[in-house]
């Protein structure tokens, strides 16, 4: 008889953020404004006000200069100023550099340093000069750990230098991209010693649907700080002038769908089959219901899907600015009865959206672009209505659309794809990246094969970087000028947090090296030092990503999976 | 069209245009009494330093040089390109001096060597991935080892369990020789699956002299072997890809000094005529 191992399901609050928080300290918190104004009694259930305090929440304290959030950083969490104060850097003339703030702005090789790769070529592998780790004036580190704090040495140049704004006690920051998963918009420090309470966007989104005041006060800073410049941004509403748009914040709905944390639930899938995480994915909007309004997706991905038989077949993904909805809304309006949905949306992992209301859509875009000019669909006029992308994927096999978005591989900007049916194996691919990164190949030409196309172990430089959560130092961060995610080796504490968190397994710990061909060791425990490496999409290099343009065959490419037409061409060639 | 098909089209295109331009101005050449021989060596010669270049390109990829695939375009079509080249310099006539055949030969292998890589470059990468698992060519002896220790635990434990030596047996007369190293390389590059059917025949006759178990044991042997013949396929094939360009690059250097070495005679005994 087979022993049977029981196990407590594991539930939401099973890790809580943070084991240190006390019931003194939910009791002083439940004293500061606007925490003490929250009425207990609309915590029903499981998730009392105590508990989210409890468990969702952690309180944090910075020293004069710590850096609290970085522009560009992914984060899960908002903060509340409940002591002291923090500074949010306005960029109005000029941004804090990211120097200052711990990162490193990759920069171009001279011709003189390419040149030298010639015959600067390491036979070690991982070998780094010492001497780049000493520490750097402009910024300091202390803590160790997940508890490192980067801060700024000269506090009172940065505040003459750069334009700030102050955040006091009693005010949010950071809701936005906790809630919208969006990149931090803005750098904050503390400008004294100050204590915060960082809540994790579970918590915050509970504290919402809770309290009016709080929902009230976080949607009206969304809408103030993060949609208008969404809608401004999304081509078909460029031609709205500023009454409209301001109808358009007002009236649109903002969802999010989906786990925060799903590279973890992604990798335990991934073990099960296609149907099984068709399951996991939430339903955003069901083929044959009539649309609501119009959908675009702010961040993440969603799959479109049809139904075919007994199952669902995947037709398509979106990604950020990609709008679902509009086709069945026009069709409608010029057939003056409602068409209902072709397509079922999905998120993949985790989306959040924003909902035009169909009315608004028609009496803004449709009455306005006139219904001549909207029959006109196929034709290359003017208006960003009318020739709006179509996200077209009928001419790529249907199981290779499905295996790209079932391995969730749609989340690339350069997903490496090589077609095997051209790839002779002949690894000048891997020797290139190679010569590239002092002999340390950051891929492997290994990886899971459809339909003879075989996707590569390498960095994507995802739409969603889930990677860049939790990165204690923002080491990892994406390049603001050309998008690629890179990792600052300086200040990389080798944590392995990013590492574990990629779904795609693209990111090695490694053990470095001095010159000698011995590991640098840390001075105390005298364990070596590890760095995180990953593909930097050749950032550094004259002649872009070195794999690519090595291949003799035209078999390698790095795709932006969000060009559907771009990948459609290769595909099809 | 397809954006492959195109670009073929447009090579072949230019190709048979500059074939056609040379043709017509080593006539116009021939009639002006010029020494064609001469024109169409210096061009042959600094061709082959181009298409000799390509291997030093794919060893400097941190140069912004163009892309791999543009320069094996290149070489692809300007090799073509070469072949009349070469028999305008010839004449069209095979040469006489000792030295000159030996140097004609160097190219013809080159150029022979060069197109049959091609033919493999092409052929072999989509047969590749109709058989086994995608393995890592450096990775095929590590999985044959590992292969034939599972198949050895196997028989061993057999063995030991059944009293039996029939399949122990087999194994050591029939499938130790194949399971120790890669074979059939010759046919798994002509395509023949001859040799692994032959064995799985005989591992299906030998069925009549054995008990239920043992048929079991060998049916699970059957499967290690044809595992065994999609590992030796990976081999030939990736082995054919990789080692051609062994005899196709030396054999350029060799081409490329001696060409360099037939320009200094011909210069030497030339004596200053045009």
């Amino acid at each position: 008889m087979p022993i049977l191992e029981s196990i407590q399901r594991p539930e939401r609050w099973s890790v809580p953020f943070s084991t240190e928080m006390t019931d003194a300290d939910i009791d002083r918190l439940l004293e500061v404004k606007p925490l003490c104004d929250l009425d207990p009694t609309q915590f029903r259930g499981k998730f009392t006000l105590r508990g989210i305090l409890q468990n969702d929440a952690r309180l944090v304290r910075y020293r004069k200069g710590d850096i609290i959030v970085r522009q560009g950083d992914w984060g899960n969490s908002a903060f509340f100023v409940i002591s002291g104060s923090v500074r949010v850097d306005l960029q109005a003339t000029t941004s804090l550099p990211g120097e200052v703030l711990g990162r490193q702005k990759v920069r171009r090789k001279s011709a003189w340093q390419v040149l030298a790769q010639l015959w600067n070529f390491r036979r070690e592998p991982e070998v780094r000069d010492v001497a780049s780790y000493r520490e750097d004036a402009r910024i300091g580190s202390r803590g160790s750990g997940e508890q490192t704090r980067i801060y700024l040495q000269d506090i009172s140049a940065v505040l003459d230098t750069y334009r700030t704004a102050v955040i006091k006690a009693g005010q949010f920051f950071g809701e936005n991209a906790a809630l919208g998963r969006t990149p931090r918009q803005a750098t904050v420090f503390a400008d004294q010693p100050t204590e915060l309470l960082e809540i994790r966007w579970q918590g915050l989104r509970d504290l919402m649907r809770r309290d009016t005041g709080i929902r009230d006060h976080i949607d009206q800073v969304f809408r103030e700080r993060g949609l208008e410049w969404f809608l401004l941004n999304t081509p078909i509403f460029q031609h709205l002038d500023k009454s409209e748009v301001a109808q358009l914040v007002n009236q649109a709905e903002f969802e999010t769908h989906g786990q925060y944390d799903w590279a973890g639930s992604f990798k335990r899938l991934a073990r099960h089959g296609a149907d099984t995480n068709l399951q996991h994915e939430p339903l955003i909007a069901e083929e044959g219901h009539h649309p609501n309004g119009v959908v675009i997706v702010r961040s993440g991905l969603a799959r479109l899907s049809r139904r075919h038989e007994h199952g669902h077949r995947t037709v398509g993904y979106l990604t950020p600015g990609h709008i679902y909805g509009l086709d069945e809304i026009v069709d409608g309006w010029l057939g003056k009865s409602p068409k209902p949905l072709k397509n079922s949306l999905r998120a993949i992992g985790m989306a959040t959206v924003i909902i035009i209301p169909t009315k608004l859509i028609e009496s803004l875009l449709l009455e306005k672009t006139g219904r001549r000019n909207i029959s006109r669909r196929t034709a290359t006029g003017g208006d960003p209505l009318i020739k709006r992308p179509v996200i077209d994927t009928t001419r790529i096999n249907p199981d290779f659309v499905e295996f790209l978005v079932q391995n969730r591989y749609v989340n690339g900007t350069a997903t490496m794809l090589i077609d095997m049916d051209r790839c002779t194996r002949c690894d000048d691919c891997v020797r290139a990246c190679a010569a590239t990164h002092d002999n340390n190949p950051r891929f492997l030409r290994n990886g899971p094969i459809q339909n003879n196309i075989m996707v590569a172990n390498a960095c994507m430089h995802c739409e969603d970087p889930v990677c860049m959560i939790e990165c204690p130092t923002g080491a990892i961060h994406r390049q603001v000028e050309e998008g690629q995610v890179v990792i600052n080796d300086q200040t990389c504490i080798g944590c392995g947090a990013c590492a574990s968190n990629c779904p795609y397994d693209a990111i090695r710990i490694v053990e470095v090296r001095h010159k000698r061909g011995d590991f640098i060791r840390d001075d105390r425990k005298h364990a070596p030092i590890v760095k995180a490496t990953k593909c930097d999409l050749c950032a550094d290099q004259w002649t872009g990503p070195a794999c690519q343009n090595a291949c003799p065959h035209d078999a390698l490419v790095r795709m932006e999976m969000r060009d559907v037409q771009k990948l459609t061409e290769w595909y099809t060639r | 069209m397809k954006r492959l098909a195109a670009r073929r089209t447009r090579n072949l295109t230019i190709l048979i245009v500059a074939v056609f331009a040379f043709l017509g101005c080593s006539a116009l050449a021939t009639i002006a009494l010029r020494d064609t021989a001469r024109l169409s060596g210096w061009l042959l010669l600094t061709l082959i330093i181009f298409l000799a270049a390509y291997n030093l390109r794919k060893k400097l990829p941190f140069l912004p040089l163009g892309s791999s695939a543009a320069w094996l375009q290149f070489h692809i079509y300007t090799g073509f390109f070469t072949a009349v080249a070469f028999g305008i310099h010839i004449a069209w006539r095979i040469p006489r001096g000792p030295f000159e055949i030996v140097l004609a030969a160097l190219y013809l292998t080159v150029f022979a060597s060069g197109v049959v890589g091609l033919f493999l470059s092409r052929s072999l990468a989509r047969r590749l991935t109709t058989r086994g698992d995608e393995v890592m060519f450096e990775r095929i002896p590590v999985y044959r080892r590992q292969l034939q220790h599972e198949v050895e635990t196997q028989v061993l434990a057999f063995l030991t369990a059944s009293d039996s030596s029939a399949v122990a047996q087999f194994y050591a007369d029939r499938l130790e020789p194949f399971f120790s190293r890669t074979r059939h390389f010759w046919q798994h590059l002509a395509q023949s699956n001859r040799p692994c059917v032959a064995l799985l025949n005989e591992i299906s006759s030998y069925d009549r002299y054995l008990n239920a178990d043992e048929r079991e044991a060998m049916q699970r042997l059957a499967k290690q072997v044809r595992k065994k013949d999609d590992l030796d396929y990976q081999f030939a094939l990736q082995a054919t890809l990789k080692y051609w360009l062994f005899g196709h690059v030396p054999l350029t250097y060799a081409l490329l000094a001696f060409a360099v070495f037939h320009l200094l005679l011909v210069s030497a005994f030339s004596g200053g005529g045009r």
